[in-house]
């Protein structure tokens, strides 16, 4: 029963964190719901516990490189509209 | 204060809970978890959002100390709440603007065509999640488990299976991370 409980808990968090992804028009909302999608594919690995740690490292890995580059983005543009992808090209 | 000790030890290895504590607290979490991902993606100011964000990693902490992975539940409190949610608030502070208040978020059909996509997304995965008979599955796949599994804590567990299973990937990771943050630190200065 709680194995059941959590993975449906995490199904819920896998598809709010897709649909935050596709519809935010901010860039570090963005950044947050991808840490909301590798969050919920972390906890289907419950007895699998080594690799949880390993999602756990690469999540912190991803989340400093795509700070830095939403950090030059808007140094460069002074805007973090999504919709401007050619941003870059500099 | 020697029998609360040994009675503390034996709960926080044994986490055992009685019935009606144990759905209270899977009640809580979950509905912390359901209203914490609304947060996240629904709320226009950001900062309430990473907030939200803040208190979606905590539930998913307790969860993992429900599931008796006493490690894992603190390096995510440690890593994620403690370095990443931080990163983040960082970002979100850093990178302000007028803009945000103007933000109105209307809905767009890109929008509901998205929602209609991720309930379906939802729908089948939750169907397939409750079709599925996991005591089957999860007792045929006890092979490459440790023998003296329930006798050993959490932490020593992981730090067996890093020396002898995942030895490569540990290495790997550990460049990986290595390399990650020399390129953030080399893209993020002038």
């Amino acid at each position: 029963m709680m194995l059941e409980h959590i993975l449906v808990l995490s199904a819920y968090l896998f598809s709010i964190g897709i649909y935050g992804l596709i519809t935010s028009r901010n860039m570090v909302r963005a950044l947050m719901c991808l840490e909301l999608i590798l969050n919920a594919v972390n906890i289907n690995f419950l007895k699998g516990n080594i690799f949880s740690i390993f999602v756990i490292a690469i999540a912190a890995a991803e989340a400093s490189i795509g700070s830095a580059i939403v950090s030059s983005i808007y140094r460069n543009r002074k805007s973090t509209r999504i919709n401007q992808s050619t941003l870059l090209n500099k | 204060m020697k029998s609360i000790s040994i009675y503390l030890s034996l709960i926080l290895h044994r986490m055992d809970l009685p019935g009606p504590i144990h759905d209270f607290l899977l009640v809580f979490l979950g509905s912390g978890l359901i209203l914490g991902g609304l947060g996240v993606v629904l709320l226009t100011n950001p900062i309430y959002s990473a907030f939200s964000l803040g208190l979606v990693l905590v539930c998913i902490s307790l969860f993992y100390i429900l599931s008796n992975s006493h490690f894992v539940a603190a390096a995510q409190l440690l890593i994620y709440v403690g370095a990443i949610n931080v990163l983040i608030l960082f970002a979100v502070m850093f990178i302000n603007g007028s803009e945000y208040y103007k933000d109105f978020n209307l809905w767009t059909i890109g929008n509901g065509l998205t929602s209609l996509v991720c309930t379906s997304i939802l729908v089948s995965l939750i169907t397939t999640i409750l079709d599925t008979s996991w005591y089957g599955i999860i007792w045929t796949t006890r092979s490459n488990q440790i023998i003296e599994q329930d006798l050993i804590s959490n932490s020593q567990q992981i730090g067996i299976h890093l020396a002898t299973d995942f030895f490569l990937p540990f290495e790997f990771i550990s460049i990986i991370l290595l390399v990650a943050l020399i390129g953030a630190i080399a893209v993020a200065r002038q």
